[in-house]
């Protein structure tokens, strides 16, 4: 039962160690309530599909791993797919060449298997930092997906089926499902898989393991000097990360029962997963998933309403960077920029034409510059 | 397996014209990411939009020149028309380089890193469907075009059957890498470029404007980008994915020469080149998976590459 505490005057609930303000509490049982009510929403209307939101869940869930990196050790992972692939990979691998049916074997091998991949990577890559980081993370992402690609016993581009047959799906408490079921029955078990990993990667936020990231995100060097062992702690983290991501595969892969290098490994995936965190907002804890929904979402409509549908989301990034770079929930909670400019619409609709006319000459500007450079740069200064 | 030594040398000379084409790319890369600190992602996007271009360009100059005839005077002919697209579609992507630079990155070089990196991600989707709106999904094949080259072999001139426009692939090259070198060893430009890449404060405390060689710097990369996709995109088709694997290929290239350094952009390139190449005789699956093998061996024995950071050597 919640425990009243007081934090800094505020009433605060505090419950197996997670402290929320009344605000935060009730934004999570809704949250919650809500991921469990989906699948009755979805039975209800044709554009909203089970799978869609079920499949940006696991890929969010991936982002929240990356996040870990991210928000604390300031790296930028560009090679997430990776684990994500690997999860997957070792699943469709276990069920269909070793014959493991069970679900819950299935993913402790994924798991297994994304420790080992983030181990290794993690130590080749773990010694730069920045830009030569995210290069290096994109390039063994590469490889798995080139590997993948290369093997025929993983199939190829073609890809393999988790178990062949879709009366054969893997056993859930040991049993077997019609496919209806079976897909909502695996919607609820990523829910209850995300409720605990969120609620771990809660606690790895609250812990001192925490401010050692930070410090060291902050400044290496000053972080060695007062004694964190900080190749350790990073990898440590890495490898948390990549678990994450090793899980969401693994569930991706009992779900879809089918496992390509596309859709998996490749390294437009793992823009995407980074993406996600940045879109929902990576100074968060649930910004990546909601990220992920959302994102997935969009291409999913984008790919109905047109087929250039990546310059459609590459549009949304740019807007992203430029307006909001604290991403949904990042805005919604600071309220900054967009409540602001929210309120100013709702009290001066004109507005709106001063900052058409604002961005289109600033617009101008820059294209002016540019062109000024180029001039120089063609033909010298006069 | 048995390899012939004529077999060994062809598959060394293919794989020395790849490395070329991927020096071209990382260097580019290369000269960004040492000064501007910038991981250019849409870099690849930049090259198949250069193969693209090159093949509309090409095919305007030889209405003009009319079709390549015979002999070796026709072959030469038909090369300097080819090497006038090259240079006209890397022409065209100047100005692309000067306006990202300016519109885009010059906003959010305060920022966290991965912004940059976003931002980069967000030009190459959009370039992506940029290309396919202007070509089309299906693949643009050269093949008919470009093997009218090939019709003089190389081996009545020094005995070996090789294609001839490999052959100018690498002179090409060549005088690519000489051109580089000379432009930062040699010029007022090239130095105030590698000394903004040392200290970007001191630079400017002396005068240099660091806005404007940013702005050089990415057009210099963008114009070699084009360059490399105008060269590359005879041989084979110009496709939609074609940007995707050069880019990550001059990624590796970049880690295995040493992180910004021109000098290790070369050699490493030319090392990709031959070891990939000789991996597809010897042993095809390994073909893909070889360079970033060379990578992962290389971080672990020298992490910070073959050789050391760029400016101070260039």
């Amino acid at each position: 039962m919640p425990e009243r505490v007081d934090r800094d005057g505020t009433p605060a609930y505090r419950f197996l160690g997670v402290e929320l303000t009344r605000r935060e509490a009730a934004f999570l049982v809704l949250g919650v309530v809500f991921l469990f009510v989906i699948p009755d929403i979805a039975g209800l209307s044709d554009s909203l599909q089970l799978g869609v939101i079920h499949q940006g869940l696991l890929f969010g869930f991936a982002a929240v791993g990356l996040n870990l990196l991210l928000r604390h050790t300031k790296l930028t992972s560009f090679g997430h797919a990776a684990f994500f692939g690997t999860g997957a990979y070792a699943t469709a691998v276990l069920a269909r060449y070793a014959g493991v049916q069970s679900v819950g074997l299935l993913l402790l091998g994924a798991i297994a298997a994304a420790t080992v991949m983030a181990a290794i990577i993690g130590v080749l890559s773990l010694r730069h930092t920045g830009l030569y980081f995210a290069l290096l993370t994109l390039a063994f992402g590469q490889l798995l997906y080139a590997i993948a690609l290369g093997q025929s016993a993983l199939g190829g581009s073609d890809g393999l089926p988790v178990r062949p047959g879709p009366a054969n799906q893997p056993l859930l408490f040991g049993a077997s499902f019609s496919p209806d079921v079976y897909q909502v029955l695996t919607y609820y078990l990523t829910v209850v898989v995300i409720l605990i990993g969120l609620f771990v990667m809660y606690r790895i936020t609250q812990s001192p393991f925490r401010n050692a990231l930070d410090a060291i995100g902050q400044e290496r060097t000053r972080a060695r000097f007062i004694g964190l062992p900080v190749r350790r702690y990073v990898w440590a983290a890495f490898v948390i990360s990549g678990i994450y991501g090793g899980v969401a595969g693994g569930l991706y892969a009992v779900v879809r029962q089918y496992v390509r290098p596309e859709g998996t490994l490749f390294f437009l995936r793992s823009g995407d997963i980074l993406f996600m965190a940045i879109l929902g907002g990576f100074r968060t804890l649930v910004g990546p998933l909601i990220g992920g929904v959302v994102l997935v979402f969009l291409q999913d409509v984008g790919q109905d309403v047109t087929q250039y549908y990546e310059f459609l989301t590459g549009t949304i990034l740019l807007i992203l960077v430029y307006g909001f770079p604290r991403g949904i929930v990042g805005s919604l909670r600071s309220g900054g920029i967009v409540n602001t400019r929210l309120g100013e619409l709702r009290r001066e609709p004109s507005v709106l034409s001063t900052w058409g006319r604002t961005a289109v000459q600033s617009i101008e500007r820059k294209v002016t510059e540019a062109l000024t450079s180029l001039r120089i740069i063609l033909f010298g200064v006069d | 397996m048995a390899v012939t030594p004529t077999a060994a040398l062809v598959q060394t000379l293919n794989g020395i014209q790849f490395g070329f084409i991927l020096f071209m790319i990382a260097s580019g890369l290369t000269v960004i990411l040492g000064i501007l600190d910038v991981l250019n992602l849409a870099h690849g996007e930049l090259f198949s939009i250069g193969a693209y271009t090159a093949i509309g360009v090409f095919g305007f100059i030889i209405g003009i020149v009319g079709p390549p005839g015979g002999g070796v005077a026709g072959t030469a002919v038909f090369l300097f028309a080819v090497l006038a697209a090259v240079l006209v579609t890397a022409a065209i992507l100047l100005p692309v380089g000067t306006l990202f630079e300016a519109v885009f990155l010059r906003q959010i070089y305060d920022r966290d890193q991965v912004y940059q990196l976003v931002l980069t991600f967000a030009l190459l989707l959009i370039l992506l469907d940029v290309k396919k709106f202007i070509w089309g999904d299906s693949s643009i094949r050269t093949d008919a075009v470009y093997s009218a080259i090939n019709t003089i072999p190389t081996s009545e001139l020094v005995g070996l059957n090789y294609p001839t426009y490999n052959v100018f692939v690498i002179l090409v090259g060549s005088a690519v890498v000489a051109g580089l070198f000379w432009f930062f060893e040699r010029t007022k430009t090239g130095r105030i470029i590698r000394a903004t890449a040392i200290d970007r404060e001191m630079a400017t405390a002396i005068g240099v404007s660091t806005d404007r060689v940013f702005t050089l710097v990415f057009a210099l990369g963008a114009f070699l980008a084009g360059f490399a996709g105008a060269m590359a995109v005879p041989p084979t088709s110009a496709t939609l994915e074609m940007g995707t694997n050069p880019l990550v290929l001059s990624f590796v290239v970049i880690v295995i020469g040493g992180l910004g350094s021109l000098r290790g952009a070369f050699v490493g390139a030319l090392l990709v080149g031959v070891i990939r190449s000789w991996m597809i005789t010897l042993y095809p699956p390994g073909e893909i998976a070889a360079p970033f093998a060379i990578m992962a061996l290389i971080l672990l024995v020298k992490p910070e590459g073959l050789f050391g950071t760029w400016g101070e050597t260039a």
